[in-house]
């Protein structure tokens, strides 16, 4: 099996059986994978290593440097690098923080075989810029939003708080079912693929805080 | 009329044993007030002797200059009149010291019809007087006290009605004693008191069986305009012919509310303090249990990928098989994160408060019983801090587990001292708590805050961890160094506001 060079991914978690399990995932992807225990090991080769290349697919949950901070010292100091956090799964506004901090995506853990490779696929697709690019809001996007009934606004308020179904409806007096079918309404509307493409276009309408 | 049986010189001279044997000073004056005679009992009070004063008036050598016009008046009418005059004033001794005398002044008249002599049969009342003086000092004295009294007093006659009503009382129940005196006091009690009371008294007075006299008893009380507060009320007994009871009411209310407040500022740090215990647990096991859940879901990835370079029907299959895996994977992980949103998915209520006073209330629960265990405290509180956003309840439960963890520290120190300090550096507002133990572990601080890291033997583990995520959560810093001395200090530090808000961080 030949590895094309041309999709390095530079992994960074501490647990082994999580770096033995998504390694053998992207190799079966046919991504080239360097496995890093921690932020500190990976910044400690920085020099060696190429951002412009290279996707970092980053846990925010380890000892020693975490993910964040990794991602802040990664974009500062190497402009253009491009950082995929994994959080945990639900916890939606770790995944926001990520976000607004320059990470070009996030992914739930556990995730499946489509979700990372559409993730790293994606990440591929962006150019590397020199410099940061301001952070553009789409026109579709931004019409999109504007279709969105004020109560499905702040439904999907409370869905980037990383609220539940069962507490947003809590939270606006509503039921459960009925947040169900305003969830499902945002995503049309807003034509998001995932929630985690959701949380993106949040993040770049600047609808978090 | 003579006895007839006594003859005359005997009858003379019983007369005259017997005016030698009385007690009481008699005097025996002429119509003019000249002294015939003096007893043995006289001549001992007034120190003179019946040979030096025969002959004398009683105004020249025995009545004060004060008085000398009121006793002569006096002596003339009695002279004048029929009966008896009775009158009080000063004898002086031929010492000089004063007696106070009641003086019985009898007439006795020859046949002619002519005062033949007086006879002044005199009480020394002197001690009485001042006994009475001192009884009515004494009264003064206990009604001065009694109104003095923060605590209410009122006393009751076995009927139970009120006979006095201290001044105290008169502001505790809202009314004037005048108004109350000769009521019954039941009311002064909510029912089903009021309606017992008077059973209460007829049992105790017919059986002796004492329910709350020399005992101090927590029960409501009314006041004259109906409204029902919490008292504490002692009641003593005393014989005045009847019995009396004197009850002692202290009004409660402030007391009581002052313990429900700390009451429930523990239950809320109590509560919170749980909620906070299971939410670290939650996400600490979310986290544990996600990782290999995310190692299986990967491998299993793997597996599928591999396989799609196949193209027979079995491996197609397989990758099914596999993608139903996952999702089960998925399914098992949706679990743990509605656990742990369940514990963790509180609102947070940040406002502004003065961290003086979060600390100092924090402070009041977290050292109940420290002193007890032999350990001192000094507070520096630095005056004037900026106001802060914080969760209250929060912030208050990392400052009681601080104090609480430093408490448990020093239990094996011969030194045990306690600093509790608030002060303002770098724009953050600092809290530290300090204590004299043995410090923490050269091995155990890197690790310090991680969930189930504990030196306690009765310990979980997650009390810092739970107060380090607060105080991220907070934007703050918690931290720890220990002393070049023994003992070790806590720092938190959280950003200042002003008040208008947060300042720029």
């Amino acid at each position: 099996m030949d590895y094309p060079v041309s999709k390095p991914i530079y992994l960074v978690d501490d647990d082994p059986a999580v770096q033995r399990g998504v390694a053998a995932l992207l190799v079966a992807a046919e991504y080239a994978v360097t496995v890093f225990d921690s932020g500190d090991a990976l910044l400690a080769c920085m020099d060696e290593l190429d951002f412009q290349q290279a996707i970092v697919l980053a846990d925010v949950c380890m000892p020693g440097i975490q993910g964040l901070e990794l991602q802040a010292r990664l974009v500062a100091e190497r402009p253009g690098a491009r950082v995929i956090v994994m959080t945990a799964h639900g916890d939606v506004p770790m995944a926001v923080r990520a976000m607004r901090g320059g990470a070009v995506d996030f992914l739930e853990k556990p995730f499946s075989a489509r979700e990372v490779t559409t993730a790293l696929d994606r990440a591929f697709a962006i150019v590397p810029a020199a410099s940061p690019a301001p952070v553009t809001v789409s026109p579709v996007c931004a019409a999109n939003y504007g279709r969105l009934t004020p109560r499905e606004r702040e439904v999907l308020g409370e869905m980037i708080e990383g609220n539940t179904s069962k507490l947003i409806a809590r939270n606006l007096g509503l039921s459960p079912r009925t947040v169900e079918v305003h969830r499902q309404k945002i995503m049309q509307k807003m034509q998001a693929r995932s929630f985690a493409e959701l949380v993106r276009m949040a993040v770049d309408l600047d609808l978090s805080r | 009329m003579p006895d007839p049986d006594i003859p005359e010189i005997k009858r003379a001279s019983l007369a005259d044993d017997l005016l030698e044997a009385l007690e009481t000073p008699v005097l025996i004056l002429d119509g003019n007030g000249a002294l015939l005679r003096l007893n043995r009992a006289g001549e001992a009070l007034t120190g003179y002797t019946l040979d030096e004063v025969t002959g004398r008036p009683i105004w020249e050598f025995l009545i004060a200059d004060d008085e000398i016009e009121t006793v002569r008046r006096q002596f003339l009418g009695c002279r004048a009149g029929n009966g008896p005059v009775n009158n009080t004033h000063f004898w002086i001794a031929r010492d000089g010291r004063k007696r106070l005398m009641r003086c019985r002044h009898t007439a006795h008249r020859t046949d002619a019809g002519e005062t033949g002599y007086v006879l002044v049969i005199a009480t020394d009342i002197t001690d009485q007087r001042v006994t009475e003086e001192k009884l009515t000092k004494s009264r003064s004295f206990l009604q001065s006290i009694i109104d003095a009294s923060p605590v209410a007093v009122i006393t009751i006659n076995q009927e139970g009605i009120i006979l006095s009503f201290s001044r105290q009382a008169e502001v505790t129940f809202g009314g004037k004693a005048e108004d109350v005196i000769g009521r019954n006091i039941n009311i002064l009690m909510p029912e089903p008191d009021r309606s017992r009371h008077d059973g209460y008294l007829g049992r105790y007075l017919e059986t002796g069986e004492a329910r709350i006299i020399g005992q101090a008893r927590s029960l409501n009380a009314m006041r004259l305009n109906g409204e029902i507060f919490p008292a504490v009320l002692h009641v003593s007994e005393f014989q005045n012919g009847e019995n009396i009871f004197v009850g002692f009411i202290e009004d409660v209310t402030d007391q009581r509310a002052a313990e429900r407040q700390l009451s429930e500022t523990q239950a809320q740090l109590h509560h919170t303090g749980r909620l906070g215990a299971m939410g670290e647990m939650a996400t600490t096991i979310a986290h544990e249990l996600n990782q290999p859940l995310t190692a299986a879901s990967s491998l299993m990835g793997a597996a599928q990928l591999t396989l799609e370079k196949n193209t027979d029907e079995r491996s197609a299959r397989a990758i099914d098989l596999l993608e139903d895996s996952v999702s089960e994977i998925r399914r098992a992980s949706d679990i743990i994160r509605q656990m742990r949103d369940f514990v963790r998915k509180r609102k947070t209520a940040p406002s502004l408060y003065d961290i003086n006073q979060v600390v100092t209330e924090a402070s009041t629960i977290a050292l109940i019983g420290a002193e007890a265990e032999g350990i001192s405290v000094t507070k520096n509180l630095q005056p004037d801090l900026p106001i802060s956003m914080i969760d209250r309840i929060q912030i208050q439960q990392v400052v009681t587990n601080l104090i609480r963890n430093a408490i448990d520290a020093m239990t094996a120190s011969a030194e045990r001292h306690l600093t509790i300090a608030t002060g303002y550096r770098d724009g953050m507002i600092e809290i530290t708590v300090e204590d004299t133990g043995p410090g923490i572990d050269g091995a155990i601080l890197p690790k310090l805050f991680e969930p189930f890291l504990t030196t306690k033997e009765t310990g979980m583990g997650i009390g810092l961890s739970i107060s380090k995520s607060i105080v991220d959560a907070h934007q703050g810093k918690l931290s720890a160094i220990n002393k070049n001395t023994r003992g070790c200090i806590f720092t938190v530090s959280l950003p200042a506001g002003t008040r208008n808000g947060l300042s720029s961080q």
